[in-house]
């Protein structure tokens, strides 16, 4: 081979490689996967949801799929819904926001099913409301709490938890306001994931800050793909804020953690979200580091609502542990469908489900998450608790007639 | 942006590009010895960070301990991956062909990781993971410091393999000249074997300097592929000079621009130079002389 050869030849391997490269970055996904069985009207009720359980979200998606399941396998026990046992029909999309459209679709037309649940994440249950939209299904939905969802203003959606993402810091923001000059932060900087819900609770707590007086250091968002935050942490260490806030997922928020850690950052408060709910969080950071982390939780297990210590011992056998917020918050989506068709009488495509959204707008139902009641664009009514690391254990510490441990108001160094 | 923000930007890239230079070495050097896009590289850099993981939860031990394990084992699995499996395509389609293998190959690891580890995201907790020496007004942090030297480390000796021995000569006349290499009694097919379970070998290094600082989960590799493929095109590929300086080079604008224009705008550094090497120098801004010297 000629040099010059050799050089083409480079040139087009060149080439071939920066399609990859390309490609790759576009589709993180591939694959297939479905599932195909027969439907009739009296046989079970079939319930059609499309989960992440590959990909970026497939820890969350398990969680999602596992509390679908415990409340499956509890009305089943107790003889079905409306005398019918249910039955799951589980597609993955793949945390992929084009496979979850698909998806819906598929469900509804091809396997006609009677009922469909929501997808998890704000980013996948946005293109899905549609679907369920256009075909005019009930559309309960455990994990899209960003505002750009209910902003659509689609009748037949209710989120399934007890608030907003712009609210879930609501009670911290109280509490902060309360507390007496000089312990309140007077400066403030946040670093989110662009991601709705992220983004959103952390976007609510800043403009009631800003309106406040406080002043906001750094603004910083980010990418979902990012994975070193040192850049990041040495803009936020620089500011060195009082408040440090993060619109996280889990990754972003632990990696986030050490990096500000390692520039010797410590800031007086620090608040992330979902990431310090999750039990792998403080195997992660050390539990002697976690203390005084705070997040917004929409779900205790020591809360003392409608069927919730029954939920926690379904999942204390099944799993050996305590049950997440996620698999929280399938189980109440389970919940308030439940009560919808029990009171309606119906759960098929077509008039019913005309009618489970008119009961659901006009009702009020108990969960194991509080009671729920919904807006016309679906918002829930109720408000997150602040949950705080003390002693390595997460508390819940507001609102204050819901604690179970004293807000710690200056961080110990981390 | 203050001066000391400036520093401490710049020390940060600079240990990113270490990184980034050890994880694209072995990339380039499955490339130069026989043409072969290997998509499936970021997958073992995660499969190696999640047998450090797993070697230091079981045993307790330092993850790099790890390292007298993985090094070998991948070595090993390099060579018999070559032998199987990519000696089976045609040499007219080899280049395309790989890259259709080697995405299976990386969906299967990352198949293989969920299904053994789930899709639980871990991370290595270390002593020293939060520690940090001050170096003019500038923070810089142990763990970062230790991929750094690792990164050293294994392109020191990568290149004194490859430099140094009589196994690196034949390497670099296969990777200059296979057919004049094979005609001075050089068996390439034994060589390039050997060329590919050293390229994994880095990886089993790479992976490990990586999962002591980052959260890996096992589709972590696809954020990876992207950054890595481009640095080795724009070292020129082959060239593991070329992709060590693009890697550096890159690693520093990328943090220092982070500042000014926000991550999100920061990550396209790689792309754009990726870009401009296609329309300016397709071969590779540091390929050609340098790749034939190494």
């Amino acid at each position: 081979m000629s040099a010059r050869r050799l050089t083409r030849s480079r040139a087009r391997g060149a080439a071939v490689v920066a399609g990859a490269a390309l490609l790759l970055t576009a589709c993180s996904s591939g694959g297939g996967g479905g599932a195909e069985e027969e439907g009739d009207d009296d046989g079970p009720i079939r319930i059609g949801i499309s989960l992440p359980l590959t990909g970026d979200f497939s820890e969350p998606g398990k969680g999602v799929q596992n509390g679908y399941e415990i409340w499956r396998d509890e009305i089943n026990e107790a003889g079905g819904l409306l005398g019918r046992q249910v039955e799951l029909v589980i597609l993955d999309d793949q945390s992929n926001a084009d496979r979850v459209v698909a998806d819906y679709e598929a469900l509804i037309t091809q396997e006609e099913v009677d009922l469909i649940f929501g997808p998890f994440s704000s980013r996948l249950v946005l293109p899905s409301a549609r679907v369920a939209e256009e075909y005019g299904m009930l559309f309960v939905e455990p994990a899209g709490a960003a505002e750009d969802i209910f902003a659509a203003g689609y009748r037949n959606l209710f989120y399934a938890a007890p608030a907003v993402a712009d609210t879930h810091y609501d009670y911290l923001f109280d509490h902060l306001m309360s507390l007496p000059d000089g312990e309140r932060p007077e400066t403030a900087s946040f670093a989110s994931m662009d991601d709705p819900l992220a983004m959103g609770a952390a976007n609510g707590l800043k403009a009631k800050l800003e309106e406040a007086g406080v002043e906001i250091l750094v603004d910083e968002i980010y990418p979902p793909n990012t994975t070193d935050f040192s850049g990041i942490a040495a803009q936020l260490a620089e500011a060195d804020a009082d408040l440090l806030v993060g619109g996280t997922q889990y990754q972003d928020g632990v990696n986030m953690i050490l990096a500000v850690r390692q520039l010797g950052y410590q800031p007086r408060m620090a608040a992330f979200t979902t990431a310090p709910t999750l039990p792998e969080f403080v195997e992660a950071i050390g539990a002697d580091k976690v203390d005084g982390i705070m997040t917004p939780n929409g779900y205790s297990p020591a809360a003392e609502y409608e069927g919730n210590a029954n939920f926690v011992e379904m999942v204390m056998e099944k799993e050996g542990r305590e049950p997440t917020e996620d698999e929280a918050n399938a189980y109440t989506v389970g919940q308030v469908v439940t009560a919808a068709v029990e009171a309606v009488g119906c759960a098929e495509q077509g008039d019913c489900q005309t009618e489970l959204v008119d009961w659901l707008h006009e009702n009020e139902v108990a969960t194991i998450v509080g009671d729920l009641r919904w807006d016309e664009a679906g918002r829930p009514n109720g408000a997150h608790f602040i949950q705080q690391y003390v002693d390595g254990s997460p508390e819940i510490v507001l609102p204050e007639d819901q604690a179970t441990a004293e807000f710690i108001a200056v961080k110990p160094e981390w | 942006m203050s001066s000391a923000l400036l520093l401490q930007s710049l020390i940060l890239g600079i240990l990113l590009g270490g990184l980034y230079a050890l994880l694209a070495s072995g990339l380039t050097l499955y490339f130069g010895v026989m043409r072969v896009v290997m998509i499936a590289h970021s997958a073992f850099l995660i499969l190696a960070g999640y047998l450090a993981w797993f070697f230091t939860v079981q045993t307790g031990l330092d993850p790099m301990i790890s390292l007298l394990i993985t090094v070998p084992l991948f070595f090993g699995i390099g060579v018999l991956m070559q032998r199987l499996l990519i000696t089976r395509l045609k040499p007219a389609s080899l280049t395309m062909m790989s890259v259709l293998l080697t995405f299976a190959i990386a969906l299967v690891i990352e198949g293989m990781l969920g299904f053994t580890f789930t899709g639980v995201q871990r991370r290595i907790r270390l002593d020293y993971g939060a520690s940090s020496i001050e170096v003019l007004g500038a923070q810089v942090a142990v763990v970062k410091l230790v991929a750094f030297g690792l990164a050293a480390l294994a392109l020191g000796s990568l290149w004194f393999v490859l430099k140094k021995t009589s196994f690196g000569q034949a390497l670099r006349a296969t990777i200059q000249h296979k057919e004049a290499a094979e005609l001075v009694g050089i068996d390439t097919a034994k060589v390039a074997s050997y060329g590919f379970g050293l390229g994994l070998a880095t990886a089993a290094v790479g992976g490990t300097a990586l999962a002591l600082d980052a959260t890996i989960y096992p589709s972590l590799h696809w954020h990876w592929i992207g950054p890595l493929m481009a640095i080795i095109v724009v070292g020129g590929l082959g060239s593991i000079p070329g992709a060590a300086v693009a890697a550096m080079l890159l690693g520093v604008t990328q943090s220092l621009l982070q500042v000014p224009l926000g991550t999100t705008w920061a990550q396209t550094v790689f792309y754009v130079a990726l870009f401009v090497t296609l329309m300016v120098r397709p071969q590779g801004f540091f390929g050609g002389r340098l790749a034939q010297r190494f």
